[in-house]
């Protein structure tokens, strides 16, 4: 039964015109950044990964989901998050599956597990075109890193692999959050721009130096400490600390959208 | 009713346990119960501390830094804040330091012959053959790891010290004794104390922390936030440049005149052929002569940088800049002479006529 | 009228219940939306749920279902305890409420299937054919592959209807069904009702059209203002209604007085008299009016329709003879 509800929620998601967009849209950062590294002149990129990119396009995907990290991904998971909830309330939908009857916990669970499949099928599909697109415009050579440090491609394959995993965790963690506006409200773009607003707040608010006792309390802050995937060997205290970070938004933003779900009048 | 407010209950505990995390998370890592150890003499531990042969480790290195230098693009590492690397090392001259920058890193790898300096910024490699007559290839990454900058204090100021040992502390997982050097009455030194928290069992200094006059907090502290001891991974303390990556030499980049940074003239200088040392203990204080060319060649805005956080003074030795630190007051007469040291200006004004 | 109101009384009491509330009441924030609702749906009825706009319908049938929780008072459907025994029930419920809520970027066929992948007594196998049967029912097979979106009014109705209908169900509830059909899908309606009535089902309907549920309905509840004003079978309930005799006199005057006299409640209305005939029966009047010499051309029964005895029920300016009524049908019912 639970397996069933489940694909017909990818099904569902997958089918939705919005989604196709929303990834068509995703795929084509890696193509244009690969293609953009490729006919730009000179050394490197810029700071960061972007200047290792040159010749070394298994470093592609990692460069692609770091950057899209800060807002694209973000964006992609509010609005599968508002059309989970939100938006069958809206389309009445809603009201059908309660009536069928799907439990509301297990509602939630349904949505949360939508949301994970599609963010992990997102951003694999991300990391996948960049991997063609790097190879194809900037050569693979190995993975070098941010330590200097030349990893086979098999070792780059895990690591972009175990990237993914971190990327899909943290998206999944801000979709949680989204889930519970979701659950307050019948208008999806409410929810999306509430969790965008919040995003870009967070993201300002990390650049003042004053109000640094808040930084470790934004989820936005975990997201650069991830760049350390490429870095050799790893160091994992950032790392961990950022997924632990996400986790516990992960936990709020679900707890809330199950008590608000439990609780709401349909 | 039971299984609503069931989940209710869980619901509501799931999102404490993540407010709960969250606020673990932000709090600083704690202390700790400071460990118990049997007592020591102070006179003992740095003996042991001299002595002590650190062998094989790797490790995360925290600087936290409150000198209230400028932020110089070059060297962010130096700015105030917190800033960290990972250091390893076999124990027998082989070392890895990686100092990561932002979402950049430099990496410094010293395979007993040769040291690689590699910065992912500008993907370019720096190769400098260890040179029979300079044992300290990277002077900078020596002074990183708070094994080796604790000895040297140690080393140069124990006689001129008062020292105790005050408690016992936790440090990268590690039992420690605090070993405390206290500047005697008679020196004459922006320093007030300097803790050392030396590894119970190693004897090894895990942590290193400078307090000055006037201030509760530690002007600059540097310690292993994790250390692991023992064998590291031999292949740490290789390096290959990367296939596409620029090497160079240190020679051929300061014929490229890259490296003229406003600092270089005067840190050349101090650490030149032979820099002149006078006084001895806390106050001792270097001196050198610049050459008048290097003082010319310094480019406008490095000269505006230079302005911008020094004071012009002057006296009866002459005149010249004045760049003041927590710790480390530097003096640069316009005649290139220059007077360092972890001393007050006064001590600086004094000192500056025996330069040559 | 008063008077003879016991008499058609506590039919439905012996037969059991599919749905049954006790003392509902449904408050958001500080406005009453329903309370005090005691409604009992017997089973195999088809119970027609009367009442204007903002009478509680909707947040009655709200409550039936699982989704909203009453702030007072006791639900039982299909004999388990509601809100917490939804899981047990509703599986045996279909419904169709405030409108058919679908996927506008799914066909037809397709949004069934997602209903149907929700539906727990439908087995993974079965779902095909359960939706193509369904699509069958309610007439939509041809247009099942075209967006939900293109559909009109009554074809989304349909659909509704078709998602309520997926699994054979014991109570199958429906609000507003008829909403945007034309003549011809009205009539399918209602001919869906009367097959499931006769396969044994039991139907609630809200309708604000009289003449849908006195067509199709065997029960009757009329909600005013929050509350349950009358219910009980609908033939008793028109009886209860009491109903009239319409009389064409020449003398009116004479045959008015006559009436008061003999205390008949009565007035005149085009070229004769309507003679209530609550508390009387017909022979008594024609036999005083005789009597009164006033000559009687033409004696009609005038039976009581829906509309009359739900205008009655429900309109403010009728209150006081409204409530008068309530209470006597009120009594009728149980």
């Amino acid at each position: 039964m639970i397996t069933r509800q489940l694909g017909s929620e990818v099904r569902w998601m997958l089918r939705r015109p919005r989604t196709l967009i929303g990834l068509f849209g995703l795929v084509l950062v890696p193509i244009v950044i690969s293609f953009g590294i490729w006919t730009a002149d000179g050394d490197g990129g810029g700071p960061g990964i972007a200047a290792i990119l040159r010749g070394n396009g298994m470093v592609v995907p990692i460069f692609t989901l770091f950057l899209s990290l800060n807002l694209l991904l973000p964006l992609v998971a509010s609005i599968w998050a508002a059309d989970g909830l939100a938006g069958e309330a809206q389309h009445g939908t809603l009201r059908g599956l309660l009536v069928a009857p799907v439990s509301r916990v297990r509602l939630l669970f349904v949505k949360l597990f939508g949301l994970t499949a599609m963010s992990l099928f997102a951003v694999t599909l991300m990391a996948v075109v960049g991997i063609i697109a790097g190879t194809a415009f900037l050569g693979n050579d190995g993975m070098m890193t941010l330590s200097g440090t030349t990893l086979t491609t098999a070792e780059g394959l895990l690591r972009i692999a175990f990237f993914v995993v971190l990327v899909t965790f943290q998206m999944v963690a801000v979709g949680a959050v989204a889930l519970a506006v979701s659950a307050t409200t019948e208008h999806p773009l409410v929810v999306q721009a509430a969790t965008m607003t919040s995003i870009i707040v967070f993201q300002v608010l990390g650049q003042f130096s004053s109000l640094d006792w808040l930084h470790p309390f934004l989820i936005t802050t975990g997201f650069p400490g991830l760049v350390d995937v490429m870095r050799d060997p790893i160091p994992f205290d950032q790392i961990s600390d950022s997924t632990l970070l996400a986790g516990c938004y992960l936990l709020i933003g679900t707890g809330l959208a199950a008590i608000r779900l439990v609780t709401k009048d349909s | 009713m039971n299984k609503r407010k069931v989940t209710l209950a869980a619901a509501a505990a799931g999102v404490l346990t993540g407010a709960t995390g969250l606020s673990l998370l932000a709090m600083p890592a704690g202390a700790g119960q400071p460990p118990s150890l049997p007592p020591v003499a102070p006179e003992t531990l740095v003996e042991q501390v001299l002595t002590s042969e650190p062998g094989a480790f790797g490790g995360t290195i925290e600087v936290d830094n409150k000198l209230g230098l400028p932020a110089i693009a070059e060297i962010p590492q130096l700015a105030d804040g917190k800033h960290s690397g990972r250091v390893w090392t076999d124990g027998n001259g082989k070392m890895r330091l990686a100092l990561p920058n932002g979402q950049s890193e430099q990496t410094i790898v010293d395979d007993g012959t040769t040291t690689w300096v590699w910065n992912s910024a500008d993907n370019e490699v720096t190769k400098s053959e260890r040179r029979a007559d300079k044992p300290d290839a990277e002077p900078d990454a020596k002074a990183a790891d708070p094994a080796t900058a604790a000895k040297e204090i140690v080393g140069l100021t124990k006689e001129f010290s008062d020292i105790s040992v005050d408690g016992t502390a936790r440090v990268a997982n590690r039992a420690a004794y605090e070993l405390v050097l206290t500047p005697k009455a008679s020196e004459k030194t922006l320093v007030r104390e300097v803790r050392i928290a030396v590894d119970a069992e190693l004897k090894m200094p895990l942590r290193v922390a400078v307090l000055t006059n006037g201030t509760a907090e530690p002007a600059g502290t540097v310690g292993f936030t994790e250390i692991n001891v023992g064998p590291q991974d031999a292949k740490l303390f290789e390096f290959t440049p990367p296939a596409n990556a620029e090497v160079t030499t240190p020679e051929a980049k300061e014929r490229e005149g890259r490296e003229k940074r406003p600092e270089a003239g005067v840190e050349q200088a101090l650490r030149g052929e032979d820099p002149q040392v006078f006084g001895t203990g806390w106050d001792t204080v270097l001196g050198a002569r610049i050459p008048t060319e290097a003082m010319t060649q310094v480019p406008a805005e490095a000269q505006g940088l230079v302005d911008r956080f020094t004071k012009e003074v002057s006296g009866s030795w002459g005149s010249g800049k004045l760049f003041t630190t927590k710790v480390a007051t530097v003096l640069i007469a316009d005649d290139g002479r220059v007077v360092a040291g972890a001393v007050p200006e006064q001590v600086l004004f004094d000192t500056i006529g025996q330069v040559k | 009228m008063t008077t003879s109101a016991s008499a058609p009384a506590a039919a439905p009491s012996t037969t059991a219940v599919a749905a049954r509330t006790k003392g509902l009441r449904k408050e958001y924030g500080s406005t009453v939306a329903v309370d005090r609702v005691d409604l009992e749906l017997p089973e195999g009825a088809v119970l027609g749920m009367l009442g204007p706009n903002g009478s509680g319908k909707t947040t009655t049938i709200r409550m039936l279902l699982g989704l909203v929780r009453p702030t007072q008072g006791e639900i039982e459907l299909l004999g388990t305890p509601l809100p917490d025994g939804a899981e047990q029930a509703l599986p045996h419920v279909g419904a169709l409420v405030e409108g058919p809520g679908f996927h506008p970027f799914l066909s037809g066929r397709e949004n069934l299937v997602r209903c149907a992948a929700f539906e727990p007594l439908l087995p993974k196998k079965q779902i095909k054919q359960a939706v193509e049967d369904a699509l069958e029912r309610v007439g939509l097979a041809q247009a099942a592959h075209r967006r939900f979106r293109g559909y009109s009014l009554g074809m989304k109705q349909r659909l509704g209807l078709a998602a309520a209908l997926l699994v054979p169900r014991k109570l199958v509830v429906l609000d507003e069904p008829t909403n945007g059909l034309d003549p011809a899908g009205t009539r399918e309606i209602r001919k869906i009702i009367a097959e499931l009535h006769e396969q044994g089902s039991t139907v609630l309907v809200s309708s604000h059209l009289l003449s849908e549920v006195e067509a199709t309905c065997t029960h009757v509840a009329v909600l005013h203002r929050g509350t349950v004003v009358a219910q009980g079978e609908l033939t008793e309930l028109l009886q209860a209604g009491g109903s009239a005799l319409h009389v064409i006199t020449p003398d009116v005057e004479t045959a008015l007085s006559a009436l008061r006299q003999a205390k008949i409640s009565a007035r005149p209305l085009g070229d004769g008299l309507r003679v209530e005939l609550a508390g009387t029966s017909a022979p008594q009047v024609i036999e005083t009016l005789v009597k009164a010499g006033a000559g009687v051309y033409e004696a009609t029964r005038w039976k009581t329709g829906l509309e009359e005895l739900f205008a009655r029920l429900t309109e403010a300016e009728e209150a006081e003879r409204g409530m008068s009524a309530v209470d006597t049908l009120d009594g009728g019912a149980r």
